[in-house]
């Protein structure tokens, strides 16, 4: 320890002020600065949201096909479950941060200093807030970088990308609540096991997917059910309603935080009156009431697309989609033309109608099944674009030149047919072998298998694999000059698999060409 | 000892009073404060603590009132008022041991409501120089020795210069180097400003105060200065070779004859007295450690 004689300097400025009330606000701004430095101090936080930061940059850097053409109305659902374990961390870190005083015997220390506690708790509740300001800043770089993309589909919706920075504020508004309602450092951990147990119970009791009730959870976590996603407005879901409802949950739950604190006020009384309000609304609103425009809409867009529909052409087919869908009929114009290029006879110039289906049978983005359509020269596409549905659209253009209509594939075609379909899909395609792979159900290229399409796939035996696997194997221009050559045999029903590897001149499987093998 | 100042009341008590259960903590104190140092004497369970803690607002008293510096702390604004020009360093502060020095007296500054960032920045700085601990500013206070712990909780009383200081024996567990150090910054800080300084150091008191008060069993048994309390003890201290068996205390000193204090034998040695003298004499018989 030093020996020199202390000095305590006079301030250079008086220190205090006089006690208004923009003065003491600004003291609990200045605590609330503090305590967010605390929080970013905190290993957990610090943790989780690298991990957050980092799991959003791998995503976006993800190389599936289809991430080159992000549906925006889920790529902005996406956005919510992401940030959780930050709440989480938040949440906890926010409740230690609370129970500091107690923690360390410094409550009565500094229950005499100017701060009374109520004001500390509002500064604990604001130092969270930046944190959500975080969130909505990844949330919206996220949203914004899949938005940019030049196959970007549809529009997202800001109450969906609320959810996020908004669930990170509830955790941390929860976290400071229950520090002054249950001020123990056990809490935090048996809270978030009762909020799981509860969880798993409601979810087993109810469908919260399909039930009102779900939406009063405050996290809606994003599963698509395995379907494709649909037209925005078909979603039905009262996005801005629940982002109204968890800003005033956020609110609500602030405002008892203040008033278990001691600050019971006029304006926290009135703001928690207001915040009350605001969650009501948002609950009710979200109720979803007289549904009936919003099933006849998706029996429409599920029955009767062409209602909904725009459609433009090209090169004489006809592209129809729903609006959002627009800027991708380009890209299936290119795909018709491709496939189109290695057709003979009449099916060079057919003329087709490519039309977006979608499939609502008990709901939206459910897994199911699109029917074959009955319609000659119609062609079913769907609402995923990129990646493998870009050669099992194909497909399904290559069955209708080839068969007339998509219900061709209803019954196994045990005949030439298939291999010439298969032809036009791989046989201008720059990795053929590897297309045909992965368009495959089994991902193989040798024996029977199912090929994927937008509707019905399409069934290959043995044979069949092996007369297109030998087609691949010789040079294009000369199998295409033959495919055109032979068209009118090659799409014939009658004409055998041996009979098509004949006519293209490639060796005949050996084995017997039974669709049911 | 700093120059008595005798100057205007900054702190009057009256009949203050507070019960814990059963326990009489304070039993109708009454004093009255000016501005410089005021040692609060007394054995342990004498109710210093807790009148601190009155005095500090930390608890309301059951009965009796005060004001300090013209604040009535029993209105809502009073406390408010006062609260902004206290210093109080408890018994036995508690820190926050993740934060630094500065971070942990920039807190409670920020709770004292100093909002100017630049100038409570330059406050923090201040007061931490003022104790000593410039160097170790930016350690984390687990990492710290309990002095320079005490010295943080000191360097937080002190921020935002407060007009009235409540130290509640802030002396004990320190070293002779870091108490005489610490008797230093506490007579700065009584220079100008109304400080009440609990102790069982009555060095300390002899040292530091213009004022001494006396409390046992929650009652105020002296209120004067050193001077007066050490004068009670004139004629009443003297030298024997056994332990005078009527003496009020007695014990045996490095030359090996006994100190008695109490009512001295005829032709007794007097000797000159202390102001412990008179304190132990001002208890008489209120505190066992008296009779000890």
């Amino acid at each position: 320890m030093s020996t020199t004689t202390p000095t305590i300097t006079e301030p250079a400025a008086p220190l205090t002020e006089p006690p208004r009330e923009g003065h003491r606000a600004k003291a609990v701004l200045a605590l609330a600065r503090f305590e967010t430095r605390e929080l970013l101090q905190q290993i957990p936080v610090l943790f989780f949201f690298a991990l957050y930061v980092v799991l959003i940059a791998l995503r976006l850097m993800s190389k599936d096909g289809m991430d080159d053409f992000p549906v925006l109305n889920t790529v902005d659902r996406r956005t919510q479950a992401t940030p959780l374990l930050f709440a989480l961390a938040l949440f906890i870190c926010a409740n230690s941060a609370a129970l500091r005083s107690r923690k360390h015997g410094t409550v009565q220390q500094f229950g005499v200093l100017t701060m009374e506690p109520w004001r500390r708790t509002l500064a604990h509740l604001l130092s969270v807030v930046p944190y959500a300001g975080l969130t909505a800043l990844v949330v919206a770089a996220e949203y914004t970088r899949e938005a940019l993309k030049p196959g970007a589909i549809g529009h997202g919706s800001l109450g969906e990308l609320a959810v996020g920075p908004l669930s990170v504020l509830l955790a941390g508004v929860t976290g400071v609540l229950l520090a002054r309602l249950l001020p123990s450092s056990f809490v935090p951990i048996l809270f978030v096991i009762a909020v799981y147990v509860l969880g798993v119970l409601v979810s087993g009791l109810i469908d919260v997917r399909q039930e009102w009730v779900g939406w009063l959870d405050p996290i809606q976590f994003f599963s698509s059910g395995g379907g494709d996603p649909v037209p925005s407005d078909l979603l039905g879901r009262p996005a801005g309603w629940h982002a109204l409802y968890v800003t005033g949950l956020c609110a609500v739950l602030a405002c008892v935080a203040l008033l278990v604190a001691g600050g019971r006020t006029r304006a926290v009384k009135a703001a928690t009156a207001l915040a009350l309000a605001a969650t009501a609304a948002g609950a009710i609103g979200q109720f979803p009431g007289d549904t009936s425009a919003l099933d006849a809409a998706r029996r429409t867009a599920s029955d009767s697309p062409a209602k909904v529909q725009s459609c433009t052409t090209h090169d004489g087919s006809t592209y129809c989609s729903f609006p959002e869908w627009a800027g991708v009929r380009d890209d299936w114009a290119e795909v018709v033309d491709r496939v189109r290029s290695g057709a003979g006879g009449t099916a060079a110039e057919g003329r087709l109608t490519v039309r977006q289906r979608v499939y609502t049978d008990g709901g939206v983005e459910i897994d199911g099944a699109i029917d074959p359509s009955t319609t000659p020269g119609e062609v079913t596409v769907g609402t995923r674009w990129g990646g493998n549905r870009v050669p099992e659209f194909a497909v399904g253009v290559a069955t209708v030149l080839v068969g007339g209509s998509e219900d061709v594939t209803t019954e196994p075609m045990c005949d030439a047919r298939a291999v010439t379909i298969m032809w036009l899909v791989l046989g201008q395609d720059p990795t053929p072998t590897d297309t045909f792979r992965n368009v495959r159900l089994d991902d193989s290229t040798t024996g029977s298998g199912v090929v994927l399409a937008p509707t019905n796939g399409l069934s290959l035996s043995g044979p069949q694999t092996t007369v297109i696997r030998e087609l691949l194997d010789r040079p294009r221009a000369e199998m295409t000059a033959r495919v055109k050559a032979h068209w009118t045999e090659l799409t014939s029903a009658r004409t055998t698999t041996a009979q098509a590897a004949k006519l293209l001149g490639v060796e005949v499987p050996k084995e017997a060409d039974q669709c049911e093998e | 000892m700093t120059t008595a100042s005798t100057g205007p009341a900054t702190l009057t008590a009256t009949d203050l009073s507070l019960r814990f259960g059963g326990t009489r903590a304070l039993d109708g104190v009454s004093l009255r404060l000016t501005r410089g140092v005021t040692g609060l004497l007394g054995p342990n369970g004498a109710g210093k603590t807790t009148l601190l803690r009155v005095l500090a607002t930390a608890v309301p008293p059951d009965g009796g009132a005060f004001t300090a510096l013209g604040h009535d702390p029993g209105t809502a604004a009073g406390r408010l008022a006062l609260r902004r020009t206290l210093g109080y360093l408890p018994q036995t502060p508690g820190f926050h041991p993740d934060f630094t020095a500065f971070g942990f007296v920039d807190y409670v500054a920020i709770l004292k409501e100093l909002t100017d960032r630049g100038a409570r920045l330059r406050e923090v700085r201040r007061v931490l120089e003022a104790v000593d601990l410039s160097e170790v500013r930016g350690t984390r206070i687990k990492r710290l020795s309990g002095g320079m712990r005490q010295r943080v909780a000191l360097a937080a009383a002190l921020v935002g210069e407060p007009d009235f200081l409540v130290l509640d024996e802030p002396t004990v567990g320190l070293d002779p180097e870091q108490r005489m150090r610490f008797r230093e910054l506490i007579a700065q800080a009584g220079e100008g400003r109304t400080v009440l300084l609990s102790t069982h150091q009555t060095e300390d008191v002899a040292m530091l105060c213009h004022r001494v008060v006396v409390l046992a069993r929650g009652r105020v048994h002296f209120e004067g200065t050193p001077a007066d309390l050490t004068a009670r003890a004139a004629g009443r201290v003297w030298s024997s070779t056994e332990r005078d068996p009527n003496a009020l205390a007695g014990w045996r000193t490095g030359t090996g004859s006994f100190r008695n204090i109490g009512d001295p034998p005829t032709g007794a040695e007097l000797l000159a007295p202390t102001l412990e003298d008179g304190y132990l004499l001002t208890l008489d018989g209120e505190s066992a450690e008296v009779t000890a």
